[in-house]
């Protein structure tokens, strides 16, 4: 039963920089992750990470253009602690060996990107969320004497002691099918979004959510989980991400007619407008159909240098060509509005604290909220940092002087039963595939819940994933071994989504308003006087989730009407 | 056809049977032989590594030479080291003209009036073979079929990879073409793990034994599968495969008998040659040892 | 749609049986890729098929399988491509890793020992900079390269070196450790270089059989890494290995320029004993002559080889031979450091 101060659930940015602040303080480390680390979903974010370290930009800025691009619903208090971190995050990064761009003099160089004032995101081509996943991981590699990794192994709960506080977790290493008990002072919650529950996405197969669902089991509030990112470019047969950084480099959107059509959306910021109001306006024109046939908009990447484009957005040439069969640099790329990233999802504060004492979260899988709701590119990387440091330090200390938790054995008994339960299903008549559930759910909610919404599409979405929960639990087993079983695995994770998608129905239905990534048809208008709060979703029993409500923290920027 | 031939310094010097039955047999195919015998080493991959430039403005040469050849169709040679070092050069002087300019700007210092233009076809013998002359008309040249003869291909790495720049597609599956001639020829292509493998040569001088266990396990693989020989395009893998064969038997701890032969060398049996005039005897692993003859090679000699 | 059959090698260490091969007829569009095809598998047919997968897009670096024989990424391997006449398609775990179980391999055991190996983190030079270090664009472009590794295991799986030397350190590693030789922030360069030219199953040991750039589905070259590490460790550092890699390579270059071609019978006895017409003379030559004796003897025999020739070697045509060094004047004295020739490639600077 590995005992540890800080127990880190998810080996992504947030993960891996918690892990090194944390074991920087002092603090006995332990990092789990259902997968290798560097094979988490960080490692597929492409644009680049924004700061304001250019002597002739300001934290200022780039805070009101986070809020902005929030509209509105971000925190201003935990806006301005990221923003202000930014600059000696970029410079500690590349101590590190970060194999950031260069510009002028050998110094660090930037590129445009959505939502911005000026140009302040640092870069490495179009992979900067690998080369930053794996400078941390080459950073883990040289302080393994510090931190224990746990590498593939799957959390399947959080623990709460009899004084209400997460004592850690049990997790299952996947090779051998072994169970283990995790005490812990603390636990930081990393483990990413949940965009598996869309489909399509850009997200990876992992992206189930675990984290929200086993926050919100044990009784952590859920905040903002309407919010849901459609990012403007995605192939449309699979979902693939095509970088933002690409309309940073000078890349244009034109409808089947031949139209750069932002020119009436967003006449200022044209395709480097926020991603909601890019999302909404593709959509837009798809649905009065002016798109391609198949439901596509053009994005035209031949506009940047050929030599620039092989340089700086390789990845994507690499994309084009393995997945769409399209050379880049001679014809246009077929894109539309794809699931992209939750902007909601388990409450936490500043220091990553959630409303579950011991329990920490940070990354994707929290809500602090930087984000509001729509998230600027290139600001995710950011937020993972400047908070998985954040979190890892407090969690640290907090943990300096406690005494350990120590879990009753039962409850390793108990998980195991749950698992022996579910390598025990019997095929019955009724029991539908575990990949024909997820593929449903995805479909569903991609259907009714995503660019547009509304009332009828919402009730059709929340009465499916409610047919769906009840069928989850009777779906077909196959593998019955210990070794490698990803087939229990795939059971826990669709649990996961299930309730991760309850709650971002009921959330989107709560809000009767349109801010952000939420775009209500029935409710077209953004209403500060009504809706400028946060919407908060807890558990309540078995039954439907509770909603609340939590302030919107506004230090100095007013809300004002939100044009680009 | 006339071809501007590089011999390789590899078949003038440890497998001078190699470039004897190269010419025996380039009559019988119709291919005038014109060679390049002002040319330099093509590297080997070796040059490359340590100076890119030097390999690439020496090979530069090479093919300036070559395309000052009247009536050439195009460059060949009868080594896979060859093909593939000589490709990596030329990819990189074709891909970059202010590059070319500068090592032809070389070039003219150190012999005026000699310049690479960009685009040359080089080909080794096997891809000429089925591309230039065809399997059809080698097949109705087949004087001696080698019915019975079973055939373990062995490529040679530079050869056969990276796929792209030796240019591997769906047009040019190159990598059958062994099999396709052994086949032309009226052999039996023998099927076994070592075809597309390192023979081990590049680390002969720093890591012998791993060198020597690789020759040996695709010897002693084709053995298995009952080959009565390998045929290779190139002698630097002959070299590791038949020179070495007693020390890969010793490295390996186990007897070796197998008989590698030459491209050309396959190519003369069939059309007529007889294996004195292929110098079939100058080989370590004696093919006349191994096979009988008279059994395997069906047919009365040309 | 077009009908596949996915012939799948399978392993389950609970049944105790060994591998066994399994099929499963897919039906899919001939674009899609083979991780969609052994998903639907795993979806509709059999759950306890393992594999690792997660981004779908080629940047993860899980989905490493063998099919049709090499190493590649399930997700961006098009059906069509590796399918035979008959839609046939082997897929198999990946090569030199122990199997766990069906497709999953042991990456730890192989893969990420290696990478361990060479020191996988920067060993910034201290005093370290208040601000961030300046680097030349160019520097951070090249190391891009191997940056871009995804560190999916396809080369350390069809690796050739690998199979008959499984000490070998590899070319995922390899590469791993020019990312940080081509960093100009990393001050550990010829302590780097020189661990690995001297490991008898380090840069040295690479067959230079070209797999591993096949295999690469992110373009990182592994052997052409190797071969700069080569370069930089023998040209600019200057260190002479006692595995013979750097002599080897200097008398090489040395005997092209002295003839023009090949001397093999010089070649030999200089990469054990050194790049001069004495090398012959080092005991560590005449211990590999002595070896090579049998061999040697056989070809003599055989009238392969004539001694009096081979001792000579031969040469290319005065005219010819001037040529040659009037290119070796020009291009190998003054000949640029690794580090010289990557500045060069761009004006270095603005992007």
């Amino acid at each position: 039963m590995p005992r540890t101060d800080v127990l880190i659930i998810g080996a992504g940015l947030a993960g891996q920089r918690a892990a090194l602040a944390a074991a920087s303080a002092g603090a006995s480390v332990a990092i789990v992750s259902k997968v290798h680390p560097v094979r988490s979903h960080s490692v597929a974010a492409a644009g680049g990470i924004n700061a304001a370290l250019d002597p002739g930009d300001s934290w200022e800025s780039h805070a009101f253009d986070t809020i902005k691009g929030s509209d509105y619903l971000g925190d201003q208090h935990a806006i301005e602690i990221m923003c202000r971190a930014a600059p000696d995050e970029i410079l500690w990064l590349e101590h590190a060996g970060v194999t950031f761009h260069r510009g002028e003099g050998g110094r660090l160089g930037t590129r445009a990107f959505g939502g911005a004032s000026a140009a302040r995101t640092y870069y490495v081509a179009d992979i900067t969320g690998q080369a930053i996943l794996h400078v941390l991981y080459e950073q883990l590699m040289k302080h393994h004497a510090v931190v224990d990794r746990y590498e593939e192994w799957f959390t399947t709960e959080l623990l709460l002691d009899d004084d209400g506080r997460c004592s850690g977790a049990i997790a299952r290493d996947i090779r051998s099918g072994h169970l283990d008990l995790f005490d812990a002072k603390t636990t930081i919650l990393a483990s990413g979004g949940a965009g598996q529950v869309f489909k399509p996405t850009t997200n990876a197969l992992i992206c189930t959510g675990d984290g929200i669902a086993q926050a919100y089991r044990i009784g952590a509030s859920l905040m903002d989980m309407e919010m849901v990112q459609y990012h403007p470019t995605t192939l449309a047969e699979n979902g693939f991400l095509i970088t933002e950084g690409a309309r940073g480099e000078g890349a244009q959107l034109f409808n089947a007619a031949g139209e750069r059509f932002m020119e009436r959306y967003a006449p200022n910021k044209l395709e480097l407008a926020s991603r909601d109001v890019v999302s909404r306006a593709e959509q837009t024109e798809i649905d009065e159909g002016r798109g391609f046939p198949d439901g596509t908009i053009a994005l035209d990447i031949t506009k940047v240098p050929r030599k620039r484009t092989l340089e700086a957005l390789r990845e994507i040439v690499n994309i084009g060509r393995d997945f769409a069969g399209v050379d880049i640099t001679r014809e246009p790329i077929h894109i539309k509005p794809g699931m992209h990233y939750m902007m909601g999802g388990v409450k936490a504060d500043v220091d990553g604290r959630t409303d579950v004492p011991g329990l920490y979260a940070v990354g994707e899988v929290a809500c602090l909220s930087v984000h509001g709701g729509n998230r600027l590119g290139a600001n995710s990387l950011l937020d993972t940092l400047i908070f998985g440091r954040r979190a890892g330090e407090h969690a640290a200390e907090h943990a300096l002087g406690r005494r350990a938790p120590r879990a009753p054995a039962a409850k390793l008994r108990d998980a195991q039963a749950e698992i022996d339960a579910i390598l025990a299903r019997e095929p019955s008549a009724g029991s539908r595939r575990i990949a024909a559930l997820k593929d449903e759910l995805g479909t569903t909610m991609n259907e009714h819940v995503a660019v547009y919404r509304d009332a009828d599409g919402l009730a059709t979405a929340h009465a499916i994933v409610r047919r769906l929960k009840e069928q989850a639990p009777r779906a077909a087993i196959d593998d019955r071994g210990t070794v490698f079983n990803q087939d229990v695995l795939a059971a826990f994770e669709l649990s996961y989504m299930l309730d991760v998608a309850e709650a971002i129905v009921v959330a989107a239905q709560e809000r009767r308003e349109s801010r952000g990534a939420q775009f209500r048809t029935d409710y077209p208008r953004r209403d500060d006087d009504a809706w400028l709060h946060h919407i908060t979703i807890s558990r309540n029993g078995d039954g439907e989730p509770s909603t609340g409500s939590a302030p919107v923290t506004i230090t100095r920027w007013q809300p004002q009407e939100r044009t680009y | 056809m006339r071809v501007a031939y590089w011999p390789g310094c590899v078949s003038r010097g440890f497998t001078p049977e190699l470039h004897g039955s190269m010419a025996a047999v380039a009559p019988l195919l119709d291919i005038e032989l014109v060679p390049l015998d002002r040319a330099a080493c093509c590297g080997a991959g070796v040059i490359a590594e340590h100076n890119p430039e030097l390999a690439d403005t020496l090979n530069a040469r090479t093919f300036a030479l070559a395309q000052q050849v009247d009536g050439a169709e195009l460059m060949m040679n009868i080594c896979s080291t060859c093909q593939g070092a000589q490709a990596e050069c030329q990819q990189r002087l074709d891909a970059d003209d202010d590059y070319r300019a500068r090592v032809n700007a070389t070039l003219a210092r150190a012999e005026p009036g000699l310049s690479y233009e960009r685009g040359l076809t080089n080909k080794n013998l096997l891809w000429l073979l089925v591309e230039e002359i065809g399997l059809e008309t080698l097949r109705a040249k087949v004087r001696r079929p080698l019915t019975d003869l079973r055939v373990g291909p062995f490529y040679g790495c530079y050869i056969v990879r990276p796929r792209e720049r030796v240019g591997i597609d769906a047009e040019h599956p190159r990598d059958t073409y062994l099999q396709l001639v052994i086949e032309a020829l009226g052999g039996t292509v023998i099927d076994y793990a070592g075809t597309y493998k390192c023979c081990g040569f590049p680390i002969v001088t720093t890591n012998k034994h791993a060198s020597l266990r690789q020759a040996g396990r695709h010897l002693a693989d084709a053995q298995e599968a009952e080959a009565d020989c390998l045929v290779v395009p190139c002698p630097l893998c002959h070299l590791n495969l038949d020179l070495q064969q007693p020390a890969a038997a010793r490295e390996l701890g186990r007897p070796l008998a197998m008989p590698v032969l030459h491209l050309p060398q396959l190519l003369g049996l069939a059309l007529g040659l007889s294996p004195k005039q292929l110098a079939l005897q100058k080989h370590v692993v004696r093919p006349t040892s191994v096979i009988d003859w008279s059994a395997a090679v069906v047919g009365a000699p040309a | 749609m077009a009908d596949y059959t996915l012939r799948v090698r399978r392993f389950d260490p609970d049944d105790h049986q060994g591998p066994y091969w399994q099929e499963f007829a897919v039906a899919l569009e001939p674009h899609r890729s083979l991780l969609e095809a052994l998903l639907a598998v795993k979806g509709e047919q059999d759950g306890s098929l393992a594999l690792r997968c997660s981004c779908r897009a080629a940047i993860c670096g899980s989905c490493g399988v063998r099919a049709g024989g090499r190493a590649r990424l399930a997700c961006n391997t098009h059906l069509e491509r590796v399918a035979d006449a008959d839609g046939a398609i082997v897929v198999e775990p990946m090569g030199n890793m122990p199997v766990i179980k069906d497709l999953v391999v042991d990456m730890d055991a192989v893969h990420w020992k290696k990478i361990h190996r060479v020191t996988p983190w920067l060993l910034p030079e201290a005093p370290e900079p208040e601000r961030e270090h300046l680097v030349p664009h160019a520097a951070m472009v090249d190391v891009t390269q191997t940056m871009a590794c995804i560190q999916c295991g396809a080369c350390v799986s069809d690796c050739l070196s690998l199979e008959v030397d499984p000490e070998f350190v590899g070319p995922a590693a390899s590469a791993k450790a020019y990312r940080f030789v081509g960093d100009p922030r990393d001050g550990a360069q010829e302590q780097r270089l020189r661990d690995l030219a001297e490991d008898e199953h380090g840069i040295y040991d690479c067959t230079h059989c070209f797999s591993c750039i096949d295999a690469c589905p992110k373009g990182v070259a592994p052997m052409d890494q190797i071969m700069r590490l080569r370069r930089i460790a023998g040209v600019d550092h200057e260190i002479v290995d006692h595995n013979n890699g750097e002599r080897h390579e200097e008398a090489f270059a040395t005997l092209i320029h002295d003839y023009g071609l090949l001397h093999e019978a010089e070649l030999l006895p200089r990469s054990y004993g050194g790049n001069s017409w004495f090398g012959k003379f080092h005991p560590a030559a005449g211990l590999e002559l002595v070896e090579s004796l049998p061999a040697i003897a056989k070809a003599v025999l055989r009238g392969k080889v004539k001694p009096g020739q081979a001792l000579r070697g031969h040469r290319l045509a005065r005219g010819d031979l001037d040529a040659v060094h009037a290119i070796y004047d020009a291009v190998e004295a003054g000949a640029p450091s690794e580090r010289e020739r990557v500045a060069a490639r761009d004006g270095g600077g603005q992007s």
